[in-house]
């Protein structure tokens, strides 16, 4: 960088100082410009390598109000007008910046020394919160802002360790965190600011190529990170009244290991470095005919990197608007194909013979379904970030664990609702961990089966009629059906002599409390996670299947509904009222006959369908309604299933199956067991939309209560 | 009328709210009485039509129904107010207000027996809730106008159905 310094960066650096010091005359501009301001100012001054200016500069760097900045600017600017590069070439360049940089870095730490950093710390979060609490706006898009940069920063550190050298990808990760900090120290949180200043100065030492980016790196950037946007998160939380954590000693460790990586710089010069030193001239172009000639890695990490860039491309073509007016927005166009489609099964429509009516209402018709597409595709985001997530998971879990895991990730461009790709992340990880410590074996027991030593699991997702599919692919140990059917019987969760098919041994992994590990490892294995899992899937109207073969891997495939806007759903009716019961919770529904009822007390109570038992209720004596019907066999059951639990609900008639959008009862109802909201059916009344869930639950919670 | 306020507090603290009270109010029928609600709160009117039964909900609280694509629940006041309730007629009218629950607006329907008019009522014409004795309620009256020799109770909403978390 040093030998780089062209006559025009005087003039370069001129206009950057100018236009600072008209900001700060004329007052104007927000905090956030002058900041990106004089950070830019810095990093120009810094990109000179000059050690004279760089401390002056530092004085710049650090300043965290006007205040401070106005006589730090003053005497840079004083040093700034009769300084030349000649003048620094005297006093020997080559050992400039290295020291200058710790300088720097040493500036910025607070003056009270870092051996104290647990005394301090209440007052230093204090300050921070303090100092964000006048600008409830400035503070949110702060927040906003920060965990976007920090996301993304995440990805890129994980494509930059696919395809070392890039330098492209490295500026992609020095700039958010240059931005990161420019932003704190604009609003003087200074624990951001401090934390992220240090990071980007070991970046911009890999960036100059005077230090390595190597896994230790790679490590603290990613764990800076994680801590960065803890301490976001915690700030946010304070600044919303809520508790806060501790993060300083974190905070402090990861700062001690940035300025050691820091420090160690010229000390630990290892002569294998040259390649990638020799590099960052030709930059800008590609690092496809890389030299260091690794030829694994080569052919991934391309096509990986060119996705990553169109992704960038499509957000900044981006507007954000507020998620209320999307939902909004796609609810009424909801309401408008219902509405639509009243309108084209009205009788007196269907009686016409006007031809141009008929071709009109066609066209409204065709003009309804693609609005709706069009709005639904609006709440749809790609799940790559998701994915990306997991890939860091894998990462960590690979060195935790110690087997070495390949990822592969297909489909990330597949595009979900938003609800589902943020309730999706949750799961998703639960069952990343699951096949990374119970799926893939350690690379012995691969050894001695014949397999690769790395393991592969492969994540992707897919559209499948209707559905969207996110597959989670592993080539471990397989599920052990004859041990999964052991341990359900000996924690009574099946009777020995019940016959299961594979299908269903291999669901019983996702009863609460089922766990085949026999140890309990770090990563997973405490019989918490699978229900989990199948909860929140169940909750997103989702289903999950098991493909396994022993020996050979295991695949989890979630399905879920393309959308949570609309559900499909059977139309009950109970004396004058109509309920809709979502389908997928409905098993079968059925008329009885005599002879499957079974009546205690004079009560219907169970019916036998086929081999089973399942317990009878009425919708209308569970909700205190008045029905129609009192007689079992004149009636519907419609046999509903929540967490392998049958119920037969009787009413008194079925009629029909309804797509309906499915609206909120608001928070004038609260939580109401057995109801999940309210859709507007065909003639314009609302039915209640049933819980299969509740339902379950109250009537297994009224049968015990009454034994 | 006053002179009935035994203590101080409550009537310094009235009397400063009746002289903010006078505007345009929506005046209904309920058992025989005459209501009135401030006509800012009111978003519209409709004929009373069917009402979606919600199991387990207290008695005053009829059901919901689809206000142009919106579910909003549906409250008769005559049974929030503790008179008999009587079957639904051609005046029976559903007044869609809007009252700050917990955490946001919320529309919701109002049933009363029939919607007279809407008047203007100045301040003069506005008396502070007199103290009836233990039997009525005064808590959700704002306060009283005397209009042509008639009293109208002026509603408080927010009161009524505000300040709780649910209906249930």
């Amino acid at each position: 960088m040093a030998k780089q310094s062209k006559p025009s960066s005087r003039e370069v650096i001129d206009s950057a100082l100018n236009r600072l010091l008209c900001d700060l005359a004329l007052g104007d501009g927000g905090k956030l410009d002058v900041a990106n301001r004089s950070s830019e100012l810095v990093m120009l001054v810094v990109g000179l390598g000059s050690p004279a200016l760089d401390s002056l500069i530092g004085d710049v760097a650090v300043a965290s109000n006007v205040r401070d900045l106005e006589p730090a600017l003053a005497a840079f600017s004083e040093a700034w007008n009769v300084w030349t590069p000649e003048s620094e070439q005297a006093s020997g360049p080559a050992a400039g910046p290295a020291p200058a940089a710790r300088e720097a870095s040493a500036a910025v730490a607070p003056t009270p020394a870092p051996a104290a950093p647990a005394s301090n710390a209440p007052s230093r979060v204090d300050e921070d919160i303090a100092a964000l609490q006048g600008d409830p706006e400035l503070a949110a898009m702060f927040v906003g802002e920060a965990l976007d940069h920090l996301s993304s920063i995440e990805a890129c550190v994980l494509q930059l360790e696919a395809s070392p050298g890039d330098t492209k990808l490295l500026n992609d990760i020095f700039r958010p965190f240059h931005t990161v900090k420019g932003n704190a120290g604009a609003l003087g949180v200074t624990r951001v600011q401090e934390l992220a200043h240090k990071v980007e100065n070991l970046l911009d030492l890999c960036r100059s190529g005077r230090h390595t980016l190597g896994p230790a790196e790679t490590d603290a950037v990613l764990e800076a990170v994680d801590v960065l946007t803890a301490l976001i998160n915690d700030i946010q939380a304070r600044l919303n009244g809520q508790p806060g954590t501790d993060l300083e000693p974190r905070r402090w460790t990861l700062m001690d290991v940035v300025d050691g990586l820091v420090n160690g710089t010229s000390a630990v010069a290892r002569p294998a470095d040259a390649p990638v030193e020799a590099r960052p001239h030709e930059s800008a172009n590609s690092t496809q005919s890389s030299p260091l000639g690794d030829s694994t890695p080569a052919s991934d990490p391309t096509p990986r990197r060119n996705q990553g860039r169109r992704a960038e491309d499509v957000a900044g073509q981006a507007v954000k608007v507020d998620t209320r007016k999307l939902d909004n927005l796609v609810d009424m166009v909801g309401e408008l194909v219902i509405a639509q489609a009243i309108i084209q099964e009205d009788p007196a429509l269907l009686k016409t013979a006007d031809e141009r009516l008929t071709r009109n209402l066609s066209q409204l018709k065709r003009i309804t379904s693609d609005l709706q597409k069009n709005a639904m595709s609006m709440r749809m985001v790609p799940i790559r970030q998701t994915f990306q997530k997991m890939a860091r998971l894998v990462r960590d879990l690979s060195k935790k664990s110690g087997k070495s895991v390949d990822l592969v990730l297909s489909g990330e461009d597949t595009e979900l609702d938003r609800r589902v790709v943020e309730d999706i992340n949750d799961p998703l990880m639960h069952m990343v961990r699951n096949s990374m410590d119970h799926g893939i074996e350690d690379a012995e027991r691969r050894a001695t089966s014949g397999k690769r030593p790395e393991g592969r699991l492969a994540l992707s997702a897919y559209h499948q009629g209707g559905n969207i599919v996110i597959a989670i692919a592993d080539d471990g140990a397989g599920l052990n059906s004859e041990r999964i059917l052991a341990k359900a019987v000996s924690q009574g969760l099946v009777r020995p002599n019940d016959t299961l098919t594979p299908s269903e041994i291999h669901q019983l992994i996702f009863r609460p409390g089922f766990s085949t590990a026999e140890k309990i490892t770090e990563i997973s294995g405490r019989g918490v996670g699978m229900d989990v899992v199948r909860r929140n899937i169940d909750a997103l109207r989702g289903r999950i299947e098991i493909q396994s073969t022993i020996g050979q891997g295991t695949t989890f495939l979630i399905k879920l509904p393309l959308t949570l806007a609309i559900l499909d759903g059977l139309v009950l009716g109970v004396g004058t009222q109509r309920f809709v019961m979502p389908t997928f919770g409905v098993r079968e529904s059925l008329r009885p006959v005599p002879e499957q009822v079974h009546t205690v007390q004079g009560r219907p109570c169970m019916m036998q369908v086929r081999d089973k038992l399942v317990p009878l209720v009425w919708l209308a004596e569970l909700f205190g309604i008045q029905g129609r019907e009192t007689e079992p066999c004149r009636a519907v059951v419609v046999v509903i299933e929540d967490d392998g639990h049958q119920v037969g609900l009787m009413v008194d008639g079925l009629l029909g199956k309804q797509e309906v959008v499915i609206k909120s009862l608001g928070e004038a109802f609260g939580q109401m067991s057995g109801v999940a909201g309210g859709a507007i059916l065909g003639d314009g009344r609302v039915g209640l939309i049933l819980d299969a869930h509740g339902i379950v639950g109250r009537t297994r919670g009224e049968g015990s209560r009454a034994a | 009328m006053t002179a009935a306020i035994a203590t101080m507090e409550p009537e310094t603290a009235t009397t400063r709210e009746v002289s903010s009270l006078a505007g345009k109010y929506l005046t209904f029928a309920l058992a025989g009485e005459e209501y009135g609600l401030p006509v800012l709160k009111v978003r519209e009117i409709i004929k009373i039509l069917d009402i979606t039964v919600v199991p387990q909900a207290p008695p005053h609280v009829k059901g919901v129904i689809n206000l142009r694509g919106k579910v909003i629940p549906v409250v008769d006041l005559r049974l929030k107010f503790g008179f008999a309730s009587q079957d639904y007629d051609e005046r029976t009218c559903i007044i869609v207000i809007e009252v700050a629950l917990q955490s946001s607006k919320v529309m919701m329907g109002v049933v009363v027996d029939a919607v007279s008019e809407v008047l203007t009522i100045t301040s003069d014409e506005i008396e502070a809730t007199p103290d009836f004795g233990e039997h009525v309620n005064t808590e959700f009256m704002r306060g009283v106008a005397k209009i042509k020799g008639r009293v109208k109770f002026l509603l408080d909403l927010d009161r009524i159905f505000g300040g709780v978390a649910t209906l249930l």
